[in-house]
């Protein structure tokens, strides 16, 4: 966590600031919505348990919510992603096993590692916000694609992050 | 009791998970009454003040648009004041003075500027820089050159939130302008071009390209503010009710400048249809 710790928080700041001033601003599509603050959440290393996972989620999600509009929903999606991450984690161990300490991320375990851990759990995300906020099944494609298009849209706004801001792997 | 604390230990992930999807279900439900408060006061300020700072940039990349609506609507308003008769031709008229002015003003625009606005939500709102300094109050109608924009929800000082018509949950009286009939227009959640008019009887003949305008039944639109016009309409399964798809005239996606609606006699009116139940509905 202490190596971290330093990214940890300028990712935090940057990630929901780009949030918040920039991807609120744009609908891909009319349907796609990014939601690239969930890079934060997703790259925690796993020592950071259950609790505090959740409380994160939660006051991130929070800040999300104000802009958004949409009390609480994002909220209760970001925690019940960080909930569901560590049995997530589990299921999903890449062959070299888990180091301790690292981040979640493609420098450390790969882009194919990556992309199957992160696309359920956005979708999962993306399903929770996009159904909640409809209140209703009347309008089931409609919600369905949004939460399609999304989910792919904040994946690959995901990678691409990594890819520019992030430290270069080490091997 | 040490049984019932190891076990309250042992799953005290799934009992935090538990908590905090509590509180987040509270909010939403709390913020499923969309008629009353919805951000509080310590945040509204914080919120209201980077919505404005971004919109401050977005509004340079708009400037050649506004300035067309606004350059439209200014032909239109000097055309009215042209279209006045300024010299009476029969000389009683000049003796016909109004005994007090304010008889005849019954509703006040508030010129405001829309800082946040949302569309491809399935429940949009709207905020505009302008709260109750400047005598805003929650309730109030918004409208623009082009019609109805939505309705006042809540305001603070300096900023006032409001639920866009595109929200599946803020029907709007509307009228058939054609035949007078009254219905109801309510957004489907879908495409912010369209709504949908409701409860208009199949007796009625609605035709493409026929006026939707608001009704005189309630103490927040004027009457005759533009709402839409028809694009399709036919009969439900039932032939009770028609299905009737309407356009709306507002652009919700360049919302910029907005008017705030002030009925002078909305207590008026109000407080007699609260003293005389039967008129609702």
């Amino acid at each position: 966590m202490s190596k971290h710790s330093i990214l940890l928080v300028v990712s935090y700041i940057f990630l929901m600031a780009v949030q918040v001033l920039l991807f609120r601003n744009f609908v891909i599509l009319q349907v796609g919505f990014g939601f690239v603050y969930l890079l934060f959440l997703l790259s925690l290393p796993t020592e950071v348990g259950f609790n505090m996972g959740m409380l994160l989620a939660f006051i991130s999600a929070i800040i999300i919510d104000l802009f958004y509009q949409t009390t609480g929903i994002h909220a209760s999606a970001a925690v019940f992603l960080m909930f569901v991450r560590p049995f997530w984690l589990k299921t999903v161990v890449p062959r070299s096993g888990y180091e301790v300490n690292d981040m979640m991320t493609i420098s450390n375990y790969g882009l194919v590692w990556f992309l199957g851990y992160a696309t359920p759990l956005v979708f999962a995300y993306c399903c929770i916000v996009f159904f909640v906020e409809a209140g209703t099944i009347n309008i089931f494609w409609n919600t369905i694609t949004k939460t399609v298009v999304s989910t792919v849209i904040t994946v690959a706004f995901i990678v691409f992050t990594q890819y520019l801001f992030y430290p270069k792997s080490k091997y | 009791m040490g049984q019932l604390l190891s076990f309250l230990y042992r799953f005290r992930a799934f009992f935090t998970f538990l908590l905090f999807e509590l509180i987040c279900v509270w909010l939403i439900v709390r913020h499923n009454d969309y008629q009353r408060s919805s951000f509080s006061n310590a945040t509204a300020d914080v919120v209201g003040s980077v919505n404005e700072t971004s919109d401050n940039i977005a509004d340079y990349f708009s400037l050649k648009k506004v300035n067309k609506e606004l350059a439209a609507e200014n032909a239109r308003l000097r055309s009215l004041i042209l279209s006045e008769e300024t010299f009476p031709i029969d000389s009683l008229s000049q003796f016909l003075i109004e005994e007090d002015t304010t008889d005849s003003v019954h509703f006040e625009l508030i010129p405001a500027e829309v800082v946040r606005n949302s569309i491809r939500n399935v429940n949009n709102f709207f905020m505009l820089n302008k709260g109750s300094n400047d005598g805003i109050e929650a309730g109030m109608g918004v409208m623009n050159s082009l019609g109805v924009v939505g309705k006042i929800r809540d305001v603070r000082g300096n900023f006032a939130q409001g639920i866009s018509l595109l929200n599946t949950r803020n029907p709007i009286s509307a009228r058939h302008q054609i035949s007078g009939r009254m219905g109801t227009i309510l957004w489907e959640g879908t495409n912010p071009k369209y709504a949908q008019l409701q409860y208009l009887t199949p007796d009625v003949q609605v035709l493409p390209g026929d006026t939707i305008v608001t009704s005189s039944f309630n103490s927040i639109f004027p009457k005759d503010i533009m709402l839409g016009t028809v694009v399709s309409s036919a009969p439900d399964r039932n032939n009770t009710y028609l299905n009737i798809q309407v356009e709306l005239s507002v652009d919700f996606g360049s919302l910029s400048y907005v008017y705030v609606i002030k009925n002078i006699y909305k207590e008026e009116q109000d407080s007699l249809i609260n003293s005389t139940p039967m008129i609702q509905q």
